[in-house]
């Protein structure tokens, strides 16, 4: 807490925080990152659970990059967020509820992509699983957890404004 | 009805009077919203990507099938932001960025009617490394713009209320 104390002086988390435009602006970048890395794995997970089935899963490759550049944007942005007004959001359970559950987001995209492409090497050696891989029923089931980790992480994101914690003495 | 009789009228409704009685109802509506962009962009991005050249391997078809998705998810903006709008009708109306940001949607969605008219039908016929003509790409561009444009007036709303314009 003293280390947050000590954050909280800074010229960084001081103009975040008092600013008219600190906040603003990095909730505007926050928001294209969570468009980006939610709106591509809903997407995904539908492909997978039977949706535009002529869509190619390899082709979701490169729109993971950008995912991947969406969660980045975040990861900055959120960090930024989090430096304006750090001892009252360790204080905030919606904050660390929506920080767990964007980790259990990625594990089970993680895992997702395990019942997809196989993470071992078949021991009888057979050939590596096809660039395009049979969707089995496991991999549908799979494909449902990453939606309700992320519409967690929103709702729990969007309830932190509503139950922060008060500034500190 | 002058301007302020529509709104007083509006604000009124059973939807309006029960979000401000509410103590989870704009909560909710907000997860709604966020999720309901992220559909809407997913899908935008899939669709207009293709169409710009990207993802060649993609049949064209196939990409245009996300369609579907990014309109649910404007329509469950669409409600959510009724719902918000019956809450407090006297801070978004005169907002410059809700101004602003309804303009933007009225032009995507003539953006994409001139699409569906002009290029739907021959993109539909086009397979994988196939691509629509420059209007096509344009179009598909104005959209991507547009709609970034939309979630960053959204997520800026509250700075500017009681702003008397954007600048």
């Amino acid at each position: 807490m003293d280390s947050l104390a000590w954050l909280e002086q800074t010229d960084l988390s001081t103009w975040l925080r008092e600013s008219d435009w600190g906040f603003p602006i990095m909730l505007c970048f926050h928001a294209v990152g969570m468009g980006l890395v939610v709106g591509i794995s809903l997407m995904f997970s539908a492909r997978v659970l039977g949706y535009a089935k002529a869509f190619p899963l390899s082709a979701f490759d490169r729109l993971f990059t950008i995912a991947w550049v969406g969660f980045a944007i975040n990861a900055i942005s959120g960090t930024l967020l989090f430096i304006g007004e750090p001892r009252r959001l360790i204080q905030t359970p919606a904050f660390l509820i929506k920080l767990a559950l964007i980790v259990c987001a990625g594990f089970s995209l993680w895992f997702l992509m395990g019942t997809l492409y196989g993470m071992e090497n078949p021991a009888d050696g057979a050939p590596r699983p096809p660039h395009e891989p049979v969707v089995s029923p496991r991999a549908k089931i799979a494909a449902i957890i990453p939606i309700v980790f992320w519409v967690g992480a929103i709702v729990t994101g969007r309830l932190i404004g509503y139950t922060i914690a008060p500034p500190p003495e | 009805m002058t301007e302020a009789e529509i709104l007083h009228w509006i604000k009124e409704t059973a939807l309006g009077a029960a979000v401000r009685d509410s103590t989870w109802l704009f909560w909710a509506g907000q997860s709604l919203h966020f999720v309901g962009l992220s559909m809407l962009l997913g899908g935008m991005l899939i669709v207009d990507l293709r169409l710009l050249g990207f993802l060649q391997s993609v049949p064209m078809r196939a990409a245009l099938a996300f369609l579907p998705l990014a309109v649910a998810g404007f329509l469950i903006n669409l409600a959510t932001g009724i719902e918000f709008f019956t809450m407090d009708p006297f801070m978004y109306w005169p907002n410059p960025a809700f101004r602003m940001k309804m303009v933007l949607i009225l032009l995507a969605g003539l953006n994409a009617i001139v699409f569906t008219v002009l290029e739907y039908r021959h993109a539909l016929t086009l397979g994988s490394g196939q691509n629509v003509s420059t209007l096509g790409r344009v179009s598909a561009g104005l959209s991507l713009g547009l709609w970034l444009g939309v979630l960053l007036l959204g997520r800026l709303l509250p700075s500017f209320e009681g702003a008397k314009g954007l600048f």
